[in-house]
């Protein structure tokens, strides 16, 4: 199977990112929304885009194990290929590598420690970075901000984030990101939130300085599936 | 009518050193098997009982899982001890399949080791429900609440604490049991008698939390305990009994005992949990094929009226001769009794009948469904199912990996020679994994299997147990030559030199097969290729996949269609047919471009996280693909796939690297086909080879 197969209604695609990624933007995104509504998939959907666009994506998973990540990737990839698996595309295998960290052990400066000895040995050297699972809740301002700082001097293109919001905490920010973020929104380039609204659920974009299309523009999310669909 | 509802057939499964035989041996002794505690590696000299080879006693591990039976309070237990080494899984997958339940033990300091995930992995596989044992509570570092914690994270298993140490390393009392809430000790000078207190004051706070939260998370298995909870006051015991079997038996709750059988603390109690929350035979429900109905699926009955079914699990050859392991599935087998080989075809009578108890047996008369017994003097093969002749069924055939490596064994002298051809005739048919086979070329016996650990194993055994001395050739891995697209073939066979001659034509196509080794369409229509030469076509063939050309290797995923041909009244017969189908099959095969396959192992290095950029920079260099990488605390597993070629001596390099701190697993993944470079290296020693022979 050819890979461009695959990079069709891809969501960098929907969101107009897909030529930047080819051309080597440094963005940084966001995720959001109330814990278990597929924050993960989505995650996922940008990964697998990278890696059938020839990106090295690192997925890193805060809590979950390396198992269960890998699963997800073969659900989705199953879902667009029609029952593919990730090990079957040895390319697009050779381009994911997934670490996952106890809650309480991830540091950003652990996190560097060991990608560092990846990138010196020439083991993998990402380009896309997935980092589902932060804490943003216990990360301020200035931790946030020193993994910005990170993506620009380590020659990353992009990382996506996840956040979860809590439904009690009713704090925004002026363009609407919620807790745990709202204070930290202009440090991301793209926040995304999924939104449920009675059957549907909504994909807002909440704010895409890179994106092509214009904010405010809606994508949903297949209820069954959680692949990325234009509304 | 034996009550099969007190009946138990458990295993012991776990990572290396978690103390599963010093366990087994402690089960032992509290059920009055034996009357005497010998450690693993014992000072007196005599050995854990469960370790009954030689090999396993000097070096300290299980190699084949020996059967045992015993009895805890009015419950028999048939207790399997399975290895640890990855290397010998098939052994640990046996004991699976014929199980109802197991024990996973594991270490309170290592915690849930790389082991322990291939070996849950197997349980869940064969739906085994289990109970953790957290063995080694006495230890230094020993954590319970941490393994626990693992069990849930890496394992994904509901599990939960039913008990709370008393102490723990060297200050491990007791525990205090969730469920009746009372301390327990165990006193004498075996820890045999068993003391029941209050809780501690000073523990009776958290203890209390504790079970509230435990009751509530087997609530859900249970209305009866949801609405007693509602109602609050106090809790039927066995509401909580019953609402935990529930949860373990549908794998859907893991409880958690915990003590150190070492230290002879908390055994008694893990025996009370294997009666009360493991399944008995009829709580599962077990299936065989059967062979009169192209292999219908049909649920066994356990019922002892039944007509037999029983599944040969395991063979020996011990002091008495040999022996196989059966377990009853339905139907009683008694003494006397004649019965049917289902694979063979043939009748076998059964002479003596024995409940095997380590390497001594007790005879018994008969056995019922859900029994497993060991049988004297019946020729089978490991795997083979004893029905009655009406019944004519087989129990589902249990996953058997493809041997990866292989190496050349040379006898010394002649009486080496013919203790050699005994010992192989007889692991090869306790182990279908390993395999023996004489290269025709060279002459040499070879023998494969699963790992270097387990050739070598093998080699131990023979020259222990069959006196026969042999010197091994250097490993070797099993590669296998596949192609990568279609290709037609058109060939004639014509050969004419005085006498009567030799035609055949035969053509057709060859195509990469996704699942399977080797199929033969026959598309021939009218006659071109006489009805009587279509065998010989397919023997053709199927002589050719046995040696591919590129360097020898069997040839895998093959399919070839014939739909043409042609012959001669006279001169074409079977070996001309043959002759040119193996012509068609090499004019094809280098046009289906083949290409070399390599077995690639999936392996899991676990260590202290300061070495972990060592460790990937040792699979890296080992042409190895990172999967992933899991931090725990100071440890990480690494998780990759690493062609096996490469990981020859590996544990020598790993422990140089790591100072000797880290270790790894390694199982069978795929075949995946080698680079090129590599592939052209191979091509050129098997033609070098050649040219030398």
């Amino acid at each position: 199977m050819a890979d461009n197969d695959l990079v069709v209604n891809n969501p960098l695609k929907a969101l107009g990112l897909e030529k930047k990624t080819k051309d080597g933007i440094r963005s940084m995104g966001l995720v959001m929304s109330r814990a278990g509504l597929g924050k993960t998939a989505i995650l996922v959907q940008f990964a697998l885009d990278c890696m059938l666009l020839g990106n090295k994506v690192l997925h890193v998973s805060i809590g979950q194990s390396v198992d269960k990540t890998r699963n997800w990737y073969d659900d989705i990839l199953s879902l667009l290929t029609d029952g593919e698996k990730v090990e079957a595309i040895p390319e697009v295998m050779k381009n994911r590598m997934i670490m996952t960290f106890n809650e309480t052990s991830f540091s950003r400066a652990k996190f560097q420690e060991r990608l560092d000895d990846l990138v010196k040995q020439e083991i993998f050297k990402p380009e896309c970075l997935i980092i589902d699972g932060f804490d943003f809740a216990s990360a301020d301002r200035a931790a946030v901000k020193e993994m910005r700082e990170f993506m620009e001097n380590s020659g990353l293109k992009m990382i996506w984030f996840s956040a979860v919001r809590h439904r009690e905490d009713n704090r925004k920010s002026a363009d609407g990101v919620p807790a745990p973020c709202h204070e930290i929104d202009d440090l991301f380039d793209t926040i995304l939130l999924i939104n449920p609204q009675g059957e549907e659920m909504n994909l807002e974009i909440l704010k895409c300085d890179e994106c092509t299309v214009d904010p405010g523009t809606k994508l949903k999310l297949d209820p069954s599936t959680l692949l990325i669909q234009k509304k | 009518m034996k009550d099969l509802s007190k009946v138990r057939n458990i295993g012991i499964s776990a990572h290396i050193d978690s103390g599963k035989t010093t366990l087994t041996e402690r089960i032992l002794f509290y059920t009055n098997r034996i009357h005497a505690i010998h450690e693993v590696r014992g000072k007196d000299g005599v050995g854990a009982k469960m370790d009954s080879m030689e090999l396993e006693k000097e070096r300290g591990i299980t190699i084949q899982s020996a059967a045992t039976y015993c009895s805890w309070k009015d419950i028999n237990i048939n207790i399997i001890d399975t290895p640890g080494h990855v290397d010998f899984t098939v052994e640990v997958e046996r004991a699976l399949r014929v199980l109802d339940g197991a024990i996973l033990v594991l270490c309170s300091v290592g915690g849930v080791q790389s082991q322990s995930i291939t070996v849950n992995r197997q349980m869940t596989r064969y739906n085994v429900p289990r109970i953790a044992f957290i063995n080694k509570c006495d230890r230094t570092g020993a954590n319970p609440y941490k393994v626990t914690k693992q069990l849930r994270e890496k394992l994904e298993l509901n599990a939960h604490m039913l008990q709370m140490p008393i102490g723990l390393e060297s200050d491990l009392q007791g525990m205090v049991d969730l469920i009746t809430m009372k301390a327990i000790y165990f006193d004498g000078d075996n820890g045999e008698k068993i003391r029941e207190e209050a809780i501690p004051a000073e523990m009776a706070d958290e203890a209390q939390e504790k079970r509230e939260a435990l009751l509530e998370e087997i609530s859900m298995f249970s209305e009866e305990l949801m609405e007693a909870l509602l109602e609050g006051g106090d809790v039927d015991i066995q509401i909580i009994y019953d609402a935990i079997r529930k949860g373990t038996l549908a794998l859907e709750f893991t409880p958690v005992m915990m003590g150190s059988a070492y230290k002879n603390k908390g055994v008694q109690k893990l025996l009370d949990a294997v009666e009360l929350f493991l399944p008995c035979p009829t709580d599962v429900t077990n299936h065989a094929l059967d062979l009169n109905k192209s292999e219908e699926e049909f649920a066994v009955t356990n019922n002892p009226a039944d007509p037999l079914v029983a599944l040969a699990f395991k063979l020996e050859d011990g002091r008495y001769g040999q022996l196989t392991y059966i377990r009853t599935y339905q139907g009683t087998l008694t003494k006397g009794d004649t019965v049917y080989n289902s694979r063979t075809g043939k009748k076998v009578k059964i002479g003596r009948l024995c409940r095997m108890h380590s390497d001594e047996m007790e005879e018994i008369d008969s056995c019922g469904s859900g029994d497993i017994v060991a049988l004297f003097g019946i020729d089978c093969a490991s795997g083979d199912t004893f029905c009655d002749e009406k019944i004519s069924c087989s129990m589902t055939s249990m996953h058997i990996p493809e041997p990866v490596i292989s190496l050349a064994i040379i006898p010394v002298d002649n009486k080496a020679q013919v203790n050699m051809s005994k010992a192989l005739n007889r692991f090869t048919k306790e182990d279908p994994t390993f395999r023996s086979f004489v290269d025709k070329e060279t002459g040499e016996t070879i023998i494969s299997g699963m790992g270097e650990l387990h050739l070598e194993v093998y080699i131990e055994r023979m020259k222990r147990e069959y006196k026969a001395e042999v010197e091994a050739g250097a490993p070797r891995v099993a590669y296998r030559e596949a192609i990568s697209q279609r290709a037609e073939f058109n060939y004639t066979h014509k050969k004419q030199t005085g006498g009567s001659g030799q035609y055949g034509r035969v053509a057709g196509f060859m195509e990469p097969l996704e699942e399977g080794e080797f199929e033969f369409v026959d598309a021939i229509v009218g006659g071109v290729i006489p009805r009587e030469f279509i065998s010989s076509c397919e023997k053709g063939f199927q002589k050719s996949v046995a040696k591919g050309s590129l360097i020898g290797a069997p040839i895998t995923g093959v399919k070839v269609t014939i739909n043409d041909g042609a012959f001669h009244a006279v001169d074409s017969s079977d070996v001309a047919f043959q002759l040119a189908s193996i012509g068609a099959f090499k004019e094809g095969y280098m046009k289906a471009k083949p290409q070399i396959l390599e077995p690639i192992m999936k392996v899991a290095v676990e260590g202290p996280s300061e070495f972990q950029g060592a460790v990937m920079g040792s699979i890296n260099q080992r042409r190895g693909m990172i999967i992933g990488s899991m931090e725990e605390g100071l440890y990480t597993v690494i998780e990759a796939e690493v062609p096996l070629s490469e990981m020859f001596g590996y544990s020598t390099v790993l422990r140089s690297l790591t100072q000797g701190k880290a270790e790894f697993t390694m199982e069978f993944a795929s075949f995946k086909p080698v680079p090129k470079g590599v592939s052209e290296e191979l091509v050129k020693a098997y033609q070098a080879e050649q040219k030398n022979n």
